[in-house]
């Protein structure tokens, strides 16, 4: 392909039609395409017409099959508005999302902020933190499930200390399976937020500390004047990152609760796949795909858009 | 830094009573931080225990140290439970996806970080969408595209999905990598005669190592761990990687805590031993390109 290029180019060049010079930056563009060409094609074949397709799914009943789609509009929107299990998944996702981000992010800060300080074996610390967090989504799901077993180490955790009475099958009860799994989530992501916030501490300018210590604040006060407005890009890009994983969660409640007991734990994404993979109702999964595509991006605009004014 | 604020707080209090607030603050931030550090590791470490232990031992002390140890577990899931085949699987999706991502993500991002073309912009604001996408939202319209090009059920669909749906991270921290380097090397290498193509073979590239060894181990870690794409596009058991097999193995033997914490020993151990000989890369490539599940 290069060589075609250079010789249409010494054919037109000899015409003296173009200059050595333009030649030269005529291949370099085709030289730089040839670089993109491998990332750019596994991209729009895997990535970017799925993008296009998952719309064009949505408007359309489709078992997966059929070699006949038909088309419905947006008739798979307007059953999700009036379907309760969409809006218990949705619901679900929020109440999710409000539990695990704000512990998720203040546990974080916290044990960063404590670990700046002059601790002894802060790399212990760090490393025990950090563990869960490149541990495999199934594994944190298969090793919370025994904990909070009904013969599992939570109940004996309570029996050891007399509260037996609390003890029950933790996944399976309608007011806890939730919260529960939340922890688990938390325990599995928490140590990336310390690091993160570990290394925003890093680059404070400690001369900031210096001159509010002449004037005289404590260490409430450097941390509410000092530390968390220096931290403030930090706080956010953290806040949206776990907010986005909070609107993806399947990987824990598939491989724990699959979204029960009945629907307490259904998330958008765990009701996405059970719609389309199990129903075969591609159309409708492709809607309740949209939805989750849309509230992410929302989120995630704003994380560029902070990511990139942080640069500047 | 707490000496000295906890000393301009307690001006009025006498030394030997602020001495002793100051080691009573010290023990409570030990006890929390430790306290923490059971919440992450005891977990990890009562499964790992629990992988040697038989029923009769894990019921008789959940929390004791597997003695004696007992190796059944991992024999029985190993054969048995077909995780030689998961195994097996895994490390060819995984390499798959780790060499197939350093080759695509350096090409494009040296071109994007260090030569001018048309059409430039536009493909950045495109790998730039892709990272807000998130896989979970398009994995219904990838499993049909996979589908139709007749990659369902082998191990190159689910590598070209990982890469597919990875790149963009990757992309723009080569980019990144290959910005920093400064112009005056290339520029030398053209001048003594090299031309494109040479200079990045035999000058980038080798200057890019380290960043080229962050993707290769965040790549590896990630497509090791994943669940949805291999759970999606691999239908038969025969062909299923390691998180895949477990999920569908501890629905068979949900009671058997040893036998599915064998599984988790065997998913865990590589990508533990991977950390410990790269703990500084893994740490950095995850802070500082942030995180896409």
């Amino acid at each position: 392909m290069k060589r075609e290029a250079g010789t249409t180019g010494q054919a037109v060049a000899d015409g003296r039609w173009i200059s050595g010079q333009t030649r030269r930056r005529l291949s370099n563009h085709l030289l730089a395409y040839r670089f993109v060409l491998p990332a750019l094609a596994l991209y729009a074949v895997f990535v970017l017409w799925p993008i296009v397709n998952i719309f064009t799914l949505s408007v359309y009943d489709w078992d997966g099959i059929s070699p006949v789609k038909e088309w419905v509009g947006l008739d798979n929107f307007a059953r999700l508005l009036t379907d309760p299990i969409f809006w218990q998944a949705f619901r679900n996702n929020l109440v999710w999302l409000v539990l695990f981000v704000p512990l998720n992010v203040a546990v974080g800060f916290i044990v960063a902020a404590l670990l700046s300080t002059r601790i002894r074996g802060r790399f212990i610390f760090r490393l025990g933190y950090f563990l869960p967090v490149i541990q495999a989504s199934i594994v944190t799901a298969m090793i919370w499930r025994w904990i909070y077993a009904p013969d599992g180490l939570f109940n004996s955790a309570l029996g050891a200390v007399g509260l037996d009475d609390l003890a029950r099958g933790w996944l399976g009860d309608f007011t806890f399976a939730l919260p529960a799994l939340v922890v688990a989530a938390f325990w599995a992501s928490f140590g990336l937020s310390v690091i993160i916030f570990l290394a925003g501490l890093q680059n404070v300018d400690q001369t900031l500390y210096d001159a509010a210590r002449v004037d005289g604040a404590n260490s409430r006060q450097l941390l509410r004047h000092v530390t968390i407005p220096a931290l403030r890009n930090t706080i956010t890009v953290v806040v949206l990152l776990q907010m986005i994983a909070a609107f993806q969660t399947f990987d824990i409640i598939w491989a724990t609760t699959q979204g029960g007991p009945i629907r307490e734990t259904e998330m958008l994404a765990t009701y996405m796949y059970k719609r389309g993979f199990q129903q075969g109702e591609f159309g409708q999964g492709a809607a309740i795909a949209v939805v989750l595509g849309a509230i992410i991006l929302a989120f995630s605009s704003v994380y560029l858009v902070m990511q990139e004014r942080g640069n500047d | 830094m707490t000496e000295v604020t906890t000393a301009t707080d307690g001006h009025q209090q006498r030394p030997a009573a602020r001495r002793a607030r100051r080691i009573g603050d010290r023990t409570l931030l030990y006890v929390a931080l430790i306290g923490l550090l059971g919440f992450a590791v005891l977990p990890l470490v009562l499964a790992w225990f629990t992988a040697f232990k038989t029923q009769a031992q894990l019921l008789n002390n959940p929390w004791g140290l597997p003695i004696p140890a007992n190796v059944d577990n991992l024999i029985r899931a190993w054969t048995v439970g077909h995780f030689d085949v998961y195994f097996r699987n895994s490390v060819v999706i995984t390499t798959g996806s780790v060499i197939g991502m350093v080759v695509v993500s350096s090409l494009a991002g040296y071109a994007l970080g260090r030569m001018s073309f048309t059409g430039q912009r536009l493909l950045l604001v495109l790998f730039l969408l892709g990272l807000t996408v998130p896989t979970t939202a398009i994995v219904i319209p990838i499993y049909l595209t996979v589908r139709d090009f007749g990659l369902l059920d082998t191990a190159a669909g689910v590598i070209v999905a990982h890469i597919a749906t990875g790149m963009p991270i990757f992309i723009f921290i080569m980019r990144a990598f290959f910005k920093t380097l400064p112009s005056e090397i290339d520029d030398a290498a053209r001048v003594d005669g090299c031309s494109e193509l040479q200079v990045f073979r035999h000058v980038m590239l080798p200057l890019a190592k380290p960043g080229l060894l962050t993707v290769a181990l965040l790549e590896a870690l990630w497509s090791w761990n994943n669940l949805l794409l291999p759970l999606v596009l691999l239908p038969t058991d025969a062909n299923r990687t390691l998180p895949v097999g477990l999920l569908f193995y501890q629905g068979r033997y949900s009671v058997n805590y040893p036998l599915a914490s064998a599984g988790v020993l065997i998913l865990s151990v590589p990508i533990i031993i991977l950390f410990f000989f790269f703990q500084r890369h893994f740490v950095a490539g995850m802070t500082s390109g942030a995180v896409k599940g």
